[in-house]
């Protein structure tokens, strides 16, 4: 099923730009000086105890890290043992809402979205989670979208922002500029040229398949002042929303898209067009590159802003943002909040997302300590206008699932735009 | 007592422990989750009767998805059977090198239902696919055509691959009840000379009665339950244009986070399942031997 943003990745060389990202979002952070209690010593905990920990796949390197992890801290907690599973993203949820169903919770779990739990007062609040020095090192923008009604009840583990790619080649042969891409319009008018000037290539891939429909959907909307939900309500029928949609659908019957949207996925699909050079431009995200590079792709490409069409023409970005999040119980606060606390320890943590492979650091002390890998830059420098998914509502994971399944039937050939998206909005009543 | 320990108990008990443990109790479990309210995080809110089915008569997808099953499962079925037929027919003729074509049947069922539908999926896509390739290198299509990306396609072709694996199986069915008629009886038609035509209608068919009910309702099972092909090759897309009620049940629960529902849906699939049981055994004569 498909996941959100984060799964894909790979080794997106210990960037660093990360630091960069974090100073910008915490408006110059790190006056996260106040030691208040420490969660760090061995406070209580006599009786032994086990935790179990479901762990996200991002790569094949997170086991590896997680068994090294849990030796080193079971050495120095000698109470407490932790059983850490790594599952796939296509299986993740699924075990996760059976262990749910079951009643046979796990203690920490790490997911892309845990408002749900929270809303059936399953989860620890973040200040319960880790202590309070973890806390304040966390990216404000991140632990702000860790809230559900208020109050913040998971921390971010990692982010990922996305960009537009385009073939240069293509572009050159077409005699389009990069500059041309900034509006919408501007997109429309060099895609009609590529269109001419070369009959096989298809302009954009459109990916409005179930993997990510929603991603694609939020880029596009929020890049016309639209968007799934705004200041406390859901906007899924607004009509900037319908007006992005006429825009997508006015591209496919121009033949300026991949011919059917609504089945295109983005891994198969999209990613690999462009990858073959088949596909002039996309909406990519910050692990692209990775998979270019591991199919071998010989592609020459460069990324920029999503072209726009806001009122104020600036460009945003979609950010996307994983979670920890604790399970309650009466037994086991004190081995969690220590397990995480471990986690975030700086070398710990810069190992986590090393394992990881190619995303933005949710912590400030890891941006800062990640800062000066210029292939990051770009991504860094939109953060400050990322448009985030709306995680915290519990409806969103229903909401979302509707939407990647139907979001690209809009596009298609006489579609009724409204009727699509008042299907999409009725998930979330 | 004593007795009864010492009698069938002991052997009846493993049997008995797998009915309930493996039968019994799952559907119990999911009648019952089918009249609770469940929370997107998989938290039971309690009985809610009705609520599940209400909802669920009320969802716009499930009309669509119920005729497209019966449709799906009609269409399969009954040209499988005729194709059948044809093949074990054929098949049941002497003629040079007859052992390999019956092993060539096999294939399809020999391999597994995600390779055959992934191949699928790959011939028939738009850019890739090597029928694209062969329909424009014959000059019989101008342009590339996304087999798999709207249902006026897809569902035919998913339509297709699923007689494709259900033909070995109801193919060797038939063979095999073709094989049961004694060879006297075409000798006898022969002598009275009857046609072809004649001796096929009045003694192969009749004959095969027992075979072709069977493979039938086996069938209309499989057909009914399939859910690699359609969930590989469209996943029940776009939207939910080709969807089955196999699929749709799948897709109420991990998308759309409706696992009341999705319980719902498979307690009425699991009725249908049932009606198809009791025709079977009807069919294989398991009611009528036990009235003898």
């Amino acid at each position: 099923m498909s996941k959100l943003g984060l799964k894909r990745n790979k080794t997106l060389t210990t960037g660093s730009l990360f630091a960069a990202a974090a100073l910008i979002l915490s408006g110059c952070a790190a006056d996260s000086a106040d030691d208040t209690s420490g969660a760090t010593g061995g406070a209580t905990g006599s009786d032994p105890v086990t935790i179990r920990v479901i762990a996200a796949q991002y790569t094949d390197e997170m086991r590896p890290y997680y068994d090294d992890l849990v030796t080193r801290f079971e050495a120095s907690n000698p109470n407490i043992t932790v059983d850490v599973q790594v599952i796939s993203w296509t299986d993740i949820d699924q075990k996760l809402k059976t262990m749910v169903q079951t009643g046979d919770l796990p203690d920490i779990a790490n997911l892309n979205y845990f408002s749900s739990f929270a809303e059936d007062d399953l989860l620890y609040t973040a200040d319960e989670l880790v202590p309070p020095e973890v806390l304040a090192d966390i990216v404000p923008t991140f632990l702000s979208n860790s809230e559900y009604n208020g109050t913040a009840y998971a921390v971010p583990d990692l982010a990922s922002a996305r960009l537009f790619f385009y073939n240069k080649t293509i572009l050159a042969e077409a005699g389009v500029a990069v500059e041309d891409l900034e509006t919408w319009d501007g997109l429309e008018a060099a895609m009609l040229k590529i269109k001419a000037a070369m009959p096989d290539v298809v302009p954009l891939a459109l990916p409005l398949g179930p993997e990510e429909a929603q991603a694609e959907f939020t880029i596009w909307a929020s890049s016309n002042d639209g968007g799934v939900y705004a200041d406390g309500d859901w906007t899924i029928t607004s009509d900037k929303n319908v007006e992005t949609m006429e825009y997508l659908s006015g591209l496919v019957s121009q033949g300026l898209t991949n011919p059917t949207p609504a089945t295109c996925d983005r891994t198969k699909c999209a990613f690999a067009l462009f990858a073959e050079g088949k596909a002039a431009m996309l909406n990519g995200a910050i692990f692209l590159p990775d998979i270019l590079e591991e199919q071998e792709s010989s592609v020459d490409y460069g990324f920029t802003n999503f072209p726009t069409n806001r009122a104020d023409g600036t460009s945003i970005t979609l950010g996307v943002q994983d979670y920890f999040f604790g399970f309650k119980k009466d037994w086991n606060q004190d081995a969690v909040q220590k397990f995480m606390a471990f986690i975030y320890e700086p070398d710990n943590y810069a190992g986590f997302l090393e394992a990881a492979g190619g995303f933005l650091p949710a912590t400030v002390s890891a941006g800062e300590a990640l800062s000066s890998d210029e292939s990051l830059a770009p991504y860094v420098a939109v953060l400050p206008n990322a448009v985030f998914y709306p995680s915290s509502e519990a409806l969103w994971p229903a909401v979302q699932g509707e939407m990647q399944q139907t979001i690209g039937k809009a596009v298609e050939p006489g579609a009724d735009i409204m009727s699509v998206l008042e299907d999409i909005a009725a998930r979330a009543e | 007592m004593k007795k009864l320990l010492a009698g069938p108990v002991p052997w009846l008990t493993p049997m008995l422990v797998l009915i309930f443990g493996v039968v019994l109790w799952p559907v119990f479990e999911m009648i019952r989750t089918s009249t609770l309210e469940i929370s997107g995080s998989g938290k039971e809110k309690g009985f809610v009767g009705l609520e599940n089915y209400r909802e669920l008569f009320e969802n716009s997808n499930l009309a669509g998805a119920f005729a497209r099953t019966i449709f799906w499962v009609v269409v399969v079925v009954v040209i499988t059977m005729l194709l059948s037929l044809f093949l074990a027919q054929l098949l049941n003729t002497e003629f040079p090198g007859r052992r390999y074509v019956r092993w060539a049947l096999i294939v399809p069922w020999a391999s597994s239902l995600i390779m055959t539908a992934t191949s699928f999926r790959w011939m028939l896509d738009g850019y890739y696919g090597i029928l694209n390739r062969v329909l424009l290198d014959l000059g019989l299509i101008d342009d590339a055509v996304e087999w798999l990306g709207s249902a006026s396609t897809s569902f035919p072709w998913l339509i297709v691959v699923a007689i494709f694996v259900s033909l070995p199986f109801t193919t060797f069915v038939m063979i095999a009840g073709l094989q049961t008629i004694p060879g006297d009886l075409y000798e006898a038609a022969r002598v009275d000379g009857a046609r072809p035509v004649k001796t096929y209608f009045s003694i192969t068919l009749p004959l095969l009665v027992t075979s072709i009910s069977v493979a039938t309702v086996i069938n209309l099972i499989n057909v009914f339950n399939q859910f690699p092909i359609i969930w590989v090759m469209t996943g029940g897309g776009p939207g939910y244009d080709t969807d089955t009620t196999t699929t749709l049940m799948y897709k109420l629960a991990f998308r759309s986070q409706e696992i009341g529902q999705s319980a719902a849906l498979s307690v009425l699939n699991f009725a249908v399942i049932l009606i198809f049981v009791y025709i079977y055994l009807r069919a294989t004569g398991f009611t009528k031997q036990k009235q003898d």
